[in-house]
């Protein structure tokens, strides 16, 4: 570390990746923390956490007994421990006492992106709803047609206010804020969703993963998806040289006809980049063959796409924060990296794990794009993304663990689970055990070696 | 490294596959002193300590967690190994997953779970700030699972808890007693004071009378005194402590009114006054008043009150006007004073008592008893005056009861009863069958058990010479017990070898000797005496043997003719008594217990006994004892052989006997 720092100092290294630098080695070396805990505020598995995108501080949690409950990361109500450990208490808590409440388990929670004063919740009673934090009251309620599953706002939209909804029914709802209404109705799944994401490059791009085992990209602005992910769609290593230059945009007709030659036979219209549509879908139109195809719109060309990222359902969806890549965690176990640009499987074999199969979980990723952090069973792991092999194991819960949350700010990761717990796992600081020696002489003799004989 | 790795596993395996329930302590010392030697063995161990705990085997993984638990307490290294694995480990040790149930043997698993538990709990509270996985397993097993926990910090504080508040409630309690006695103080004193004032009023009264009743007795001893000048040391003593029972005063119908006053003074003394000195002392000890002074000096006066009460009653209970003893007491020596008051007249029921003992005593006479009880009894006679004179029948008694050495046998002397053998105040746990609480050790067993030896005692005396007188001239030196080879039996001789007893028989009337007793004893009936001429050539011991072995001869007469007389009524009666016996025989042959049949049998011995014993002496009494050895199984059995009684009774009672037996100890053959 203090290499890093004196080749900063000299100049060596530039603020970015000297930043970058210490944020992975801290991220690289998490494990439980013993200096700060979340006293849970829930009776139920914790299904879905996030924390707040503008001052990443509140971490709003959503648990399986119907109860919503926020926390302060930053700052600890307490100390226990001679103070040792910092305890975070719940800053609110709405359960089931209050009438306004989720009857059912809250599936999925989610931050209005521009500020706090505003959170959504699913839950699976049917509904959405918009929650107003400093009142902590309903704004606005969604009724969905089945249990809601997932919710998601767009963190770079900046003309629309739309929380995309996946439930048990194939339909998936735009719900709009400002009108509190359903905006759209996207149709193309066979089976329920569980997994929804919006592309953090692209504002009107949506992602779901369904039952089904299909990924769809959904671009808001038209009918029908755009693209449907193919397992057996390949290519392998971070991108394909090609590709790279396809990515300028000036020539994609050539890149497409070169590059998924093998592709096309099976399924035609993958390679369009987002933005391209129109001109996609008239190139579409000389592959296809037969008439009913043609009688077709358009955008529902898509929806006879059958093909699958997954063996069974999807249960998690991670866009990368470059909006590049995505990440697929299905009921087969797998986990699948995805070009977003190509719409190919990159083939990175992520080393056996098992994943929790009957609900949705929440990945995680950091924002250099190194890791991933996906909940196993009982305990959680993470992977490096490029190589698939596993940095670190977290073990801890004594139950399944349904949600990851990566803190950037404080290259923390969090995460929850079944046994109602949300652990922190932080990285070793060394101004913390300085600290620690230097404040904690009689403490410390509590936890030394005590051989009597 | 790796040679202790591989003992060190080898020690862990030793030590978890025991069936014992405790760890074997030299294993567990020497594992822990490999493991404190070196970090790599902290690994090592871990390992294979998890390794143990997966065992599909409840013993192993219970020692397995013990030996955690010594390692645990101890090294932090192996703390902070063991956490990372947590969750997996109390899977192993409380089974709280339902697809991981602890292994086969129940009991012991549910030992192993509530062990685990506990083990749980001491760890979280001793190292639970330090590593979060143990608080998380804690937390879930406590608030998620539900697990019950011994809670044993919180029930230990809790007790403290308790017991503190209960000292304070006592501490509170003796502070409100001390205001109270502060409160009360002065009339508790004027109370006790009168009464005590009382008491002594009482006393004036009395000891006033007293003296003048006393005058006279004292005078009288003056005047006894003034007569015999020459008293003897005993007779001082005697007198001081006769004056000494003339100081204590009995009651009279004069004093009566007094002493019924005394009494209920004593009563109210004892019951109340002494009972609230003594606690209120106990109150001001134990009270830590603000009042320091109030304290001390109500304590010492409480504790002069105390003294002199206690002397009150000291000599309320000399006065006798008081029984000292309880109810219980009395109720107890009730038969015995009744007795007393049946034999005698006196008041003094102390001598009654005494009396009593040497009465019956005497009749046993005891060897030590006897001696001591003559010295008291003669103390007595003076002492009382009444007429305990040499003629008296105890005297006389006292005078043929035989000399025995002192033994436990004493206890039940001439008692001819059966003896409880299993009610001795003791709780018998007898290891082979239950214990016949009415078991009875009969009467003649007891006998048989208490016959008493006697041992000759050879005499050791001087050989007398000869001394018949030698044709050389000079008497015969030689020394013969009875007969000289050459001079015949020896006989006493004068001075020229002529033999004396053929005088002494003409003149046995003429002499009085004041000797030994032994000889005084028998000078009353006896024909021999010798010259005095010859009395200063003997000695006084030559004489005394030749006395006795004329009385010897005579007696030794006397007795044959005695014994025949006896054998002829001897052997009437035991033709009697055979008759009888026969008689009794043909009709117990009928009964179907040996218990009646041998009580009948025993019944008739003792009348034997008895009838032989009135005239015989002790040694025929030992020897009937002896002959009592023969047990009523083989009398009984030796009758029937001889009588008519039928094979048909013996297989009854032989059947009644085992029946018994079997009743009696069902588990022995």
């Amino acid at each position: 570390m203090w290499k890093v720092v004196d080749d900063r100092e000299l100049g060596k290294i530039r603020p970015a990746s000297f930043a970058s630098h210490i944020q992975s080695a801290r991220a690289s070396s998490l494990h439980l923390s013993n200096r700060k805990e979340f006293v849970t505020a829930h009776k139920g598995a914790v299904n879905s956490f996030q924390v707040d995108l503008t001052e990443k501080r509140y971490l709003l949690s959503g648990a399986s007994d119907g109860s919503i409950a926020v926390y302060d990361v930053q700052h600890a109500t307490d100390y226990n421990g001679g103070g040792l450990v910092a305890k975070h208490t719940s800053l609110f808590v709405v359960d089931k006492r209050q009438d306004f409440s989720h009857k059912y388990s809250v599936s999925s929670v989610a931050w209005y992106p521009v500020d706090t004063g505003l959170f959504m919740t699913g839950s699976l009673d049917h509904y959405v709803k918009v929650w107003d934090t400093n009142t902590v009251q309903v704004e606005m309620n969604f009724k969905m047609p089945g249990k809601v599953y997932g919710i998601a706002m767009s963190s770079v939209s900046t003309s629309h206010m739309l929380i995309a909804a996946v439930s048990e029914d194939v339909q998936v709802r735009l719900c709009d804020i400002s009108s509190g209404a359903f905006s759209h109705t996207l149709s193309g799944h066979r089976d329920g969703v569980w997994a929804v994401q919006w592309s953090t490059s692209n504002e009107w791009v949506l992602v779901t993963g369904g039952c089904d085992g299909a990924i769809r990209f959904w671009d808001i602005r038209r009918a029908g998806c755009f693209r449907v992910l193919d397992q057996f769609q390949t290519q392998f290593g971070r991108r394909p040289p090609l590709l790279k230059s396809s990515t300028k945009g000036s020539v994609p007709e050539s890149s497409v006809a070169s590059t998924s030659a093998s592709a096309k036979v099976k399924v035609p219209q993958k390679k369009a980049p987002c933005g391209g549509g129109a001109k996609q879908s008239s190139i579409n139109k000389g592959w296809t063959k037969g008439s009913v195809l043609q009688r077709q719109h358009p955008g529902m060309l898509s929806s006879r796409n059958r093909a699958s990222a997954h063996y069974g359902a999807v249960t998690g969806l991670k866009v990368t924060e470059d909006g590049m890549y995505l990440l697929s965690a299905g009921t087969d176990s797998r986990l699948r990296l995805w070009d977003i640009e190509s719409g190919r499987n990159t083939l990175v074999n992520y080393e056996a794990m098992r994943l929790q199969t009957n609900k949705p979980i929440q990945l995680a990723v950091t924002p250099d794009t190194e890791l991933v952090f996906v909940p196993g069973l009982t305990a959680a792991r993470a992977y490096d993304i490029w190589s698939g092999r596993t940095i670190l194991t977290f073990r801890g819960h004594y139950e399944c663990v349904n949600c990851c949350w990566f803190n950037s700010q404080d290259q923390e990761l969090y995460t929850g689970s079944n046994d109602r717990q949300i652990l922190v796992w932080s990285p070793d600081s060394m101004v913390e055990e300085e600290v620690e020696n230097n404040e904690k002489g009689p403490k410390r003799s509590l936890d030394e070696d005590c051989w009597s004989d | 490294m790796a040679t202790d790795g591989g003992k060190l596993s080898s020690l862990i395996e030793k030590a978890t596959h025991s069936t014992s329930r405790e760890l074997d302590s030299s294993l567990l010392n020497s594992i822990k002193a490999i493991v404190k030697s070196s970090d790599a063995n902290v690994h090592v161990t871990v390992e294979t300590l998890m390794e143990n705990m997966k065992k599909n085997h409840s013993q192993v993984r219970y020692l397995a967690l013990l030996i955690i638990d010594e390692l645990f307490m101890r090294s932090k290294l192996f703390r902070s190994l063991l956490v990372v694995n947590f969750d997996g480990f109390l899977g192993l040790s409380t089974g709280f997953r339902r697809n991981m149930p602890l292994p086969p043997p129940a009991s012991i698993a549910s030992i192993l779970r509530s062990k685990s538990i506990e083990l749980l709990e001491k760890w979280n509270d001793s190292f639970g700030c330090h590593y979060k996985q143990i608080r998380l397993g804690y937390d879930y097993l406590k608030n998620v699972l539900r697990f019950q926990f011994p809670n044993l910090p919180e029930t230990a504080a809790r007790l403290r808890h308790e017991r503190r508040e209960r000292e304070i409630r006592s501490k509170e309690i003796l502070v409100n007693k001390f205001e109270n006695l502060k409160s009360n103080y002065s009339s508790i004193k004027g109370e006790i004071r009168s009464t005590s004032d009382e008491i002594s009023e009482c006393f004036e009264i009395i000891s006033g009378t007293n003296s003048k009743d006393n005058k006279f007795s004292c005078d009288s001893v003056d005047d006894e005194n003034a007569v015999e000048e020459s008293t003897s040391l005993a007779m001082r003593r005697i007198r001081l402590e006769s004056l000494r029972e003339g100081m204590i005063v009995h009651e009279n119908s004069d004093n009566k009114a007094v002493f019924d006053m005394l009494r209920e003074l004593y009563k109210l003394l004892t019951s109340k006054h002494l009972k609230t000195v003594q606690d209120s002392i106990s109150v001001l000890v134990r009270v830590d008043a603000s009042d320091v002074r109030f304290r001390d000096s109500a304590l010492k006066e409480l504790i002069d009150i105390r003294n002199d009460l206690q002397l009150a009653k000291k000599r309320c209970e000399e006065l006798g006007c008081v029984a000292p003893d309880d109810d219980e007491n009395r109720i107890l020596w009730e038969e015995g004073k009744i007795e007393v008051e049946s034999n005698e007249n006196s008041n003094l029921s102390g001598e009654a008592n005494k009396d009593m003992v040497y009465n019956s005593y005497g009749d046993e006479s005891k060897n030590d008893a006897s001696t001591s009880g003559k010295e008291s009894i003669d103390e007595e006679t003076i002492v009382a005056g009444d007429g305990f004179g040499p003629s008296s029948p105890r005297q006389q008694l006292l005078a043929k009861a035989p000399v025995m050495t002192w033994g436990s046998f004493l206890d039940s002397w001439g008692m001819v009863r059966d003896v409880p053998a299993n009610q001795r105040g003791m709780e018998l746990e007898c290891h082979w069958g239950r214990v016949d609480y009415d078991a009875v050790i009969p009467a003649e067993k007891i006998a048989e058990l208490n016959v008493q030896m006697t041992y000759y005692n050879e005499q050791h005396g001087e050989i007398r010479p000869c001394f018949a007188p030698l044709k050389k001239g000079g008497l015969c030196q030689r020394r013969d017990l009875r007969v000289c080879p050459f001079h015949g039996p020896i006989v006493p001789r004068d001075v020229e070898g002529n033999p004396i007893i053929a005088n002494t028989s003409q003149k046995h009337d003429s002499i009085d000797i004041g000797g030994p007793s032994i000889l005084k004893t028998s000078t009353k009936d006896s024909d021999v005496s010798f010259q005095p001429s010859d009395l200063e050539t003997l000695t006084a011991e030559e004489l005394a043997k030749q006395a006795v072995k004329n009385v010897r001869t005579r007696e030794g007469k006397e007795r044959e003719k005695d014994k025949n007389e006896k054998r002829a009524l001897k052997r009437a009666k035991l033709a009697k008594v055979r008759e009888h016996n026969e008689m009794v025989l043909r009709q117990s042959a009928l009964a179907s217990t040996s218990q009646g049949l041998g009580e009948v049998m025993g019944e008739d011995i003792e009348a034997l006994h008895h009838t032989s014993s009135e005239y015989k002496e002790k040694k025929q009494t030992l020897a009937s004892m002896l002959r009592k050895k023969v047990t009523p199984r083989d009398r009984l059995a030796r009758r029937l052989l001889n009588a008519h009684a039928t094979e048909a009774t013996v297989r009854q009672l032989t059947h009644g006997e085992d029946s018994n037996y079997r009743e009696a100890f069902p588990n022995q053959w």
